[in-house]
């Protein structure tokens, strides 16, 4: 994929890091709602970035674990006047998944592929690429605030 | 974050109420307990939920799964949903032509009766 479209920076970030641990996934949703309810995301907007930023960082923390890593994941929440973005960076080795064969855990369906693909259908841009030294991923998408809902207001 | 798991028998049909949220963390327990009714012979489950506040592609996957070992035994797996937000991950993904989605777990059983 190609790079999305990099932040400007004309608003505040968010980050937060955290262990590649399953049980935090919950904890992670909740944060980046309070902060897309206060930014003045609509409800909608809230459930749909809540599946995003979780099935992002579900595909990290499996990642991880697939390559026996505890490196943090760091995910920083954007705000701009326009759209509200996430990114999630992770540390996990950049060609285990080819190695592996695509399969997560012999379930039933391909869940690394499907949590993507159902991101992409959630946010209105979507990139992931190979961070700058080759060792780890970096996926950032964007929601772009809905026409009846004025610019953020400051945290 | 935890998941709330209770079956109750209505005819045929064996009745799982689920409620709380169904992610990464929380989906092998539910893929548990759809193995564990089909191993004991309830070849037709409906899966109430409800009570469920957040659903991702990994208990999407274990749904599937149950249809499936359903199946092979010639058995039903139908939903219970009503809420807008879990039925959009649904019909986004294609699973609504997939599952049978009811109303109500009254419409669920009598459908298949």
């Amino acid at each position: 994929m190609l790079p999305a479209e990099a932040p400007r920076r004309d608003q505040a970030t968010v980050r937060l890091t955290f262990p590649p641990e399953a049980q935090l996934l919950g904890t992670v949703r909740l944060v980046v709602g309070m902060v897309a309810r206060k930014a003045g995301v609509d409800e909608e907007g809230i459930e749909d970035l809540k599946v995003a930023v979780s099935e992002t960082c579900a595909v990290a923390v499996t990642d991880l674990a697939w390559a026996g890593l505890d490196t943090p994941i760091e995910l920083d929440v954007m705000l701009e006047s326009d759209r509200f973005g996430i990114e999630v960076r992770d540390r996990a080795p950049v060609d285990q998944f080819a190695a592996k064969g695509g399969a997560i855990d012999g379930g039933e369906l391909d869940d690394r592929q499907f949590g993507l693909a159902l991101v992409g259908a959630l946010v209105d841009d979507i990139a992931s690429e190979t961070l700058e030294d080759g060792d780890g991923h970096r996926t950032r998408f964007w929601m772009r605030h809905r026409a009846d809902t004025g610019p953020p207001p400051p945290l | 974050m935890d998941l709330d798991l209770n079956v109750r028998k209505e005819g045929d049909h064996a009745v799982l109420e689920v409620g709380g949220e169904i992610d990464v963390y929380t989906a092998p327990k539910l893929r548990e307990k759809l193995i564990e009714l089909v191993s004991e012979g309830s070849y037709h489950i409906v899966v109430d939920l409800e009570k469920v506040d957040f659903l991702d592609s990994t208990g999407l996957g274990v749904l599937v799964g149950g249809l499936k070992r359903v199946r092979n035994h010639e058995g039903t797996l139908q939903l219970v949903c009503t809420q807008e937000k879990i039925l959009k991950i649904f019909r986004i993904t294609g699973l609504t032509k997939v599952f049978p989605i009811h109303t109500s777990v009254a419409d669920a059983v009598a459908s298949s009766e």
